[in-house]
């Protein structure tokens, strides 16, 4: 992973949470190689205890949180809650779940009851 | 509201019915509450499309209704008495007297025959004496009276069959004299209803009471995996938007693959899945709602 190109970006968040090493890492690329998505940072989530990125999914003009997890990590509410309280003005997030044969899938979570698009 | 007026929830082994078509109507119409209609229909028994009396209610449903004051619980194996004798004597007459009504009037068929000669009138009350016989020989039930037997003077046809009427509520009968519980205290003492009992039955009992206050509607959810469909209003005119699953105290572990399971099976079906998180020191409830992102 440290000779790889992105690395460098993602370096002080690995070093902070290295857990987690692993999603973030894919995720970034499929984000930004995959999904082609814009002006990608990194941000970090405390209470979530790993790091996360900001982004421009192609084709809108909003940025968007994504939040990398693992396929066999043991999520819960309290976890979904602490990643709102490390987004104050965030309204909805997506979850990328990362698994072991390199797929990552996106599930968008919103806080409260939010009525699925038409 | 006095107790005569409140809706009567039949409980039997637990579980909770409604036998009152006007009950099953005020329900859904004042209280938003659907419930579900189990019973078959007696002519086509092979399917389950269709479904009459009685409604079934879910346990949350129960609670919510009771602590409104909506409704009262009846035990119903306690509210069935055996019979007195003369109870017993008076439905048995009425029953004969209902029989015998139902079979309609006999018409004195010589009238419009006047025409008839010795010979053929002989061979009609054969004819008819012969019919008689067959019919008390064959399998289905017939009953005639003796008077009737009397006046046919053989010469008449004969109606043998007759309706038997199954009353469908209990109140009918007047050995039924039901014990009501107003409260789930008073229902809990005499062993009669016990939900909510664990931690995550309070909670189920919680959200769904804050998911009723915001004026949805639920249903059972087993068909999309969850623990009720939400409907933004009355399920016969709108589609559910929400499959809700409740989560909190043991039950608070989310694995990542059930995310991906929720929110694919919602996005198929044009609903999204509701996280649901009973907090119980505050008293209010969490959501989070799930969908498929679109990409990746």
């Amino acid at each position: 992973m440290e000779g790889h190109v992105s690395y460098p970006i993602l370096a002080p968040v690995i070093k902070k949470y290295p857990a987690t090493a692993g999603p973030l890492f894919q995720t970034y690329n499929d984000l930004s190689l995959a999904q082609r998505w814009e002006s990608l940072e990194v941000i970090d989530l405390s209470n979530a205890l790993r790091g996360g990125f900001r982004g421009r999914r192609p084709g809108t003009t909003e940025s968007s949180v994504v939040v990398p997890c693992f396929l066999t990590e043991s999520l819960s509410m309290s976890w979904i809650s602490s990643v709102f309280q490390d987004l104050p003005d965030v309204k909805d997030f997506y979850l990328a779940i990362c698994t072991e044969d390199s797929s990552v899938v996106y599930y968008r979570m919103s806080k409260g009851i939010v009525k699925p698009p038409m | 509201m006095d107790t005569d007026s409140k809706i009567k929830l039949n409980v039997s082994n637990g579980t909770a019915h409604v036998w009152s078509l006007e009950d099953i109507a005020r329900l859904r119409r004042e209280h938003q509450i659907c419930g579900l209609l189990t019973g078959t229909l007696p002519h086509v028994a092979q399917q389950n499309v269709f479904l009459g009396l009685p409604l079934q209610l879910m346990p949350e449903e129960v609670v919510l209704l009771i602590e409104h004051g909506a409704a009262v619980l009846v035990d119903e194996q306690a509210s069935h008495r055996i019979p007195t004798g003369s109870q017993l004597n008076s439905w048995q007459q009425q029953q004969k007297s209902k029989a015998q009504s139902s079979i309609p009037p006999l018409v004195d068929s010589t009238l419009n025959t006047p025409n008839l000669s010795e010979d053929q009138i002989q061979k009609r009350r054969l004819r008819e004496e012969k019919r008689l016989a067959a019919a008390q020989r064959s399998t289905t039930p017939t009953e005639v009276s003796e008077d009737r037997l009397k006046a046919t003077d053989s010469s008449n046809a004969l109606q043998t069959a007759y309706n038997v009427d199954v009353p469908g509520a209990s109140v009918e009968h007047p050995w039924y004299s039901p014990i009501v519980y107003e409260s789930l205290e008073s229902a809990r003492a005499a062993g009669l209803w016990t939900f909510p009992n664990t931690q995550s039955e309070k909670a189920r009992c919680a959200v769904f009471r804050d998911l009723w206050k915001q004026g949805y509607f639920m249903g059972i959810g087993i068909k999309f995996g969850g623990d009720w469909l939400v409907y933004p209003g009355d399920p016969l005119r709108y589609h559910s938007h929400f499959v809700a699953t409740v989560h909190g105290g043991s039950k608070d572990h989310i694995s990542p693959m059930e995310v991906v399971a929720h929110g694919r099976l919602g996005t198929a079906t044009r609903k999204s899945h509701l996280l649901c998180k009973w907090h119980e020191q505050e008293d209010r409830v969490e959501y989070f709602s799930i969908e498929w992102a679109g990409f990746g």
